[in-house]
């Protein structure tokens, strides 16, 4: 079965299967060339933000959107990522590669660790225990004084062999290219006989058990694998931001997060990204909105930001994602008008 | 010079531990009786803490207020329960979380916007300020002593009104049993509602009590909220007891790991471990007192529902 041109074939169907995904990871692979034509370095800067950002809330959204179960500490293994460059650069390990490595082993075990914890339970519990968890990891960050405790650690940019990253435009297809990775990996994942006893057990869970299967393993299974997607994204981070500090964990990023997919649509693939284009414009262009209306006020966007989270949750069922497939389904069937009230 | 460190830091564990309990105690029943994940219950401490700052600052009354904000912090959760959150009790978990963080960004901006973002200062009138002597040569603060009197005075207001009323008998039905509860007659709706309000009035009390003593400022009631998180999960859901026996025991277990655990690694690892490992462990106990809980006890030490 696993003959190359099979595995090609899979590759293929799958990426057909997602023409928006690939066509948003085409556009950034353009994005580039239009902010260097157009001078505008800065906004390469926001794409390379949207991908990680997108990339981890990939991550999450396998347990998440596919699992049903409801993370609220993924924060801290994009921190497991990101402190494990800060580390082994304090002890002299500058290649790159080699942090990926760690970041994937480390994120793995502590994936496996609170994996195994928090999923003895269900519900409101699984919710509050992963924040807990991740909580504590943070607290851990903030108290270890030879690791820049609150104040965090700066960091070189890693020396990933044959690419120099101090160009921008090096770290901005390196991130490019552990995206497409991440998605095509989530794609066949998803596609694959795991991922569908996956969705089974999301939809009813003792129903898989009396079929003679362990549901458990899956869920540990994939929360080890979005443990790992979350911390290759928060690797990249480190050598982003050049800089790594607790705050990269703070509770509010596993919130930031959800937002993010949830706003783009739970559980498909292309999503995460949709979402998080969404959310970082919505970052850029709410304080330039709210200063343009009242300029003492624009730091405080998040006093508009706020209630359109609320509004997204009481209105938008299936997030952006959801809109589209919606308005594509009604223009192929000819009813988007009658549809109207 | 020990003893007097040990009571000292064993008077203000129990003062984090009632602060811990009044936040928890509203929001074990959210989480308990309405399946609600209620992360904005931190919000409240802040709406409570910047009533009473201002009110009191207003009159030039501490007393006035901490008394005139409580209706104010009882008001904001019945206002919040009857416009947001009826609507969200039908939802699954991930879109509460959703929404009630929506609430947080929302409620933090808006005190930024009328307070602004620096930290407020509430002075103490000078009946409070002073110290008294719990033991001969052990000076504590009067008003971190009036803190743990008022806590465990809310805690045994708690305790009679759910133990002894009618309308704690329909809490304890709601929590073990909400639709059973519904269908004998019981007005669920308005139940809610009262809950809530009373929720974010006792959390609204802790933050008017804390206020003197840290700083009064917008995200103030973040850090509570993740800690009454753990004391509910080490408690069990929905178990107003067990989040006041959880709350004092996370108290004393943070406060005192914090002064004494570098101390005591001392006794058994080389000095520059332990101050290494100490602050670090000491900073993790609460959890990992959760995470044992959670091995032996994945419900809690007191589970609601039977």
């Amino acid at each position: 079965m696993n003959r190359p041109s099979t595995v090609l074939a899979l590759i293929i169907s799958a990426m057909r299967a997602n023409r928006l995904l690939w066509g948003l990871i085409a556009g950034f692979a353009l994005f580039p060339i239009l902010t260097y034509t157009a001078d505008l370095p800065f906004w390469n800067d926001i794409a390379m933000r949207i991908m990680l950002l997108g990339m981890a809330a990939m991550g999450l959204n396998l347990v998440l959107g596919y699992g049903g179960m409801v993370s609220f500490g993924h924060a801290a293994f994009i921190g497991i990522g990101a402190y494990c460059v800060g580390i082994s650069q304090f002890y002299g390990l500058t290649n790159g590669w080699a942090h990926l490595a760690i970041s994937i082993l480390a994120c793995g075990v502590a994936g496996l660790i609170i994996g195994y914890l928090a999923l003895r339970t269900t519900g409101i519990y699984f919710i509050m225990i992963t924040l807990a968890f991740a909580q504590m990891l943070f607290f851990l960050f903030v108290s270890l004084e030879s690791f820049g405790g609150d104040d965090g650690m700066s960091i070189d940019r890693a020396d990933f062999l044959l690419v120099d990253l101090y160009d921008p435009h090096r770290l901005y297809f390196l991130i490019w290219l552990c995206l497409s990775f991440v998605a095509l990996a989530l794609m066949l994942i998803v596609r694959s006989r795991f991922g569908v006893t996956l969705a089974a057990i999301k939809s009813n869970e003792s129903r898989i058990e009396a079929m003679g299967l362990f549901p458990l393993r899956y869920k540990m299974t994939a929360y080890v694998i979005s443990a790992v997607i979350c911390g290759i994204a928060g690797t990249l981070f480190a050598s982003w931001q050049e800089y790594v500090s607790p705050d990269i964990m703070h509770w509010t990023r596993s919130g930031e997060l959800m937002i993010i997919i949830i706003l783009g649509g739970l559980g498909t693939i292309a999503g995460p990204l949709v979402g998080a284009i969404v959310f970082l414009l919505l970052e850029e262009i709410l304080p330039i909105m709210l200063g343009s209306i009242a300029p003492a006020y624009a730091e405080n966007w998040m006093i508009i930001f706020g209630p359109l989270l609320i509004m997204v949750v009481l209105f938008g069922r299936g997030g952006l994602t959801g809109l589209l497939a919606r308005w594509e389904k009604a223009g192929r069937t000819g009813t988007r008008h009658e549809n109207r009230p | 010079m020990t003893i007097t460190l040990i009571l000292e830091q064993t008077f203000n564990g129990l003062q984090a531990g009632v602060t811990l309990f009044l936040v928890a105690a509203g929001l074990t029943l959210i989480l308990g009786i309405m399946d609600f994940v209620f992360l904005a219950h931190g919000a409240q401490v802040m709406i409570g803490a910047y009533a009473a700052a201002a009110i009191a600052e207003a009159s030039g009354n501490f007393y006035i207020g901490l008394i005139l904000a409580i209706p104010v912090t009882f008001a904001s959760g019945y206002l919040l329960e009857y416009l947001l959150i009826r609507h969200l009790y039908r939802r699954d978990h991930m879109e509460q979380v959703l929404a009630t963080f929506g609430l947080i960004l929302f409620f933090n901006e808006l005190i930024r916007v009328g307070f602004g973002p620096a930290a407020l200062y509430s002075d103490l009138p000078p009946s409070l300020s002073g110290f008294v002597e719990i033991l001969p040569g052990t000076p504590y603060p009067v008003y971190r002593l009036g803190v743990i009197v008022a806590g465990l005075a809310c805690a045994l207001a708690i305790h009679l009104l759910v133990v002894h009323t009618r309308i704690g008998a329909m809490v304890r039905a709601g929590a073990n049993n909400p639709e059973m509860t519904a269908a004998l007659g019981i007005n669920i709706k308005i139940l809610f509602r009262f809950i809530f309000a009373v929720g974010a009035c006792l959390a609204g009390i802790a933050g008017m009590l804390l206020g003197p003593l840290t700083s009064v400022q917008p995200g103030m009631g973040e850090p509570l909220l993740i800690l009454s998180l753990v004391v509910i999960i080490i408690g069990g859901i929905g178990s107003v007891r067990g989040a006041f026996i959880a709350a004092i025991i996370v108290g004393l277990v943070d406060t005192l790991g914090r002064v004494f655990l570098p101390g005591l690694l001392r006794l058994v690892v080389d000095q520059s471990t332990a101050d290494g490992a100490g602050p670090a462990l000491a900073s993790m106990l609460v959890y990992i007192l959760m995470a044992a809980v959670l091995i032996f006890r994945p419900t809690g030490l007191f589970p609601a529902k039977g």
